[in-house]
């Protein structure tokens, strides 16, 4: 497996428990950049699924004056997303529905602040 | 003018696609330029163009992908300021058939992909079974088959 700058942050994430899938995305494209996936999990689908929510939630809190995107929780029956953005990216975890969504959230924090800290910067606007 | 198709097994997947991925045009045709369905065009004479140059650059991309890898390339993206271009092949049981869309900021190449996937997808799945036999590029009836095309979709059928 090549190893390349997220790699690390990904199998981070993919280590935490119930965690089934962990993604970069382009935010502007919906394009898989690296990712680190169980098996069943279609990453494509995911990657252009998620960025295009995150983009959206993204310009709603925007327009309805509430600042920056922070953190971004999908609860479904069977499982959870969580996203956060920053530098022209997306950090997605897919994970099951028992997933402790506060140690999902303080390491995906962690990473997009590392990206960010890394001079990482799309134009996602 | 919004969603017209020359055969009516197109028109169902095209219009799931076309809503599921957001996309602001949307052309369908034979790789010789005949158009079989478009979306979002005003004029038959911008929907002629766009086949036009589909097929040119359809053919050209072919070219350069046989030449450099040995097969050709099978898909195009291209970023503008404000819009994005994806043109890809189809493969169906009737034969081989261009896709050309554009999108802007609503859509991503992400999503495009993703639903182009799932429209070949249904059209397979819609299409006639019966094959056509391929007809050459520059048939006799080359025009007068895309000026019906066009009288279809645009109403003067």
């Amino acid at each position: 497996m090549a190893v390349n700058p997220f790699t690390a942050m990904l199998d981070t994430l993919i280590r935490q428990r119930g965690v089934t899938a962990a993604l970069v995305v382009s935010e502007r494209d919906g394009i898989v950049v690296d990712s680190n996936l169980q098996i069943g999990q279609d990453g494509d689908r995911v990657a252009a699924l998620a960025a295009s929510l995150y983009r959206k939630a993204r310009l709603a809190a925007r327009a309805a004056g509430m600042g920056a995107v922070s953190f971004m929780q999908l609860e479904a029956p069977r499982g959870r997303l969580c996203a956060v953005g920053g530098g022209g990216l997306v950090l997605v975890v897919v994970a099951q529905a028992s997933v402790n969504v506060g140690l999902v959230r303080v390491e995906l924090l962690r990473a997009v602040g590392a990206l960010t800290a890394a001079g990482w910067s799309g134009d996602a606007s | 003018m919004k969603l017209a198709v020359v055969e009516p097994w197109i028109e169902a997947p095209l219009r799931q696609f076309v809503s599921d991925a957001g996309v602001e045009l949307a052309l369908l045709l034979h790789p010789n330029g005949q158009v079989l369905a478009q979306h979002g065009f005003a004029r038959a004479v911008d929907v002629m163009s766009a086949c036009a140059l589909a097929a040119g650059i359809h053919a050209s991309a072919g070219e350069l992908g046989r030449q450099l890898e040995g097969q050709p390339f099978r898909g195009l993206h291209h970023v503008g300021r404000t819009r994005q271009i994806f043109l890809a092949e189809a493969h169906w049981p009737r034969g081989t058939y261009i896709f050309l869309t554009v999108f802007g900021s609503d859509s991503s190449l992400g999503l495009v992909r993703l639903y182009f996937e799932e429209m070949v997808a249904a059209l397979a799945a819609a299409a006639p079974t019966e094959t056509v036999p391929a007809a050459p590029a520059l048939a006799e009836h080359f025009e007068r088959d895309l000026d019906r095309n066009l009288a279809v979709l645009f109403g003067r059928a």
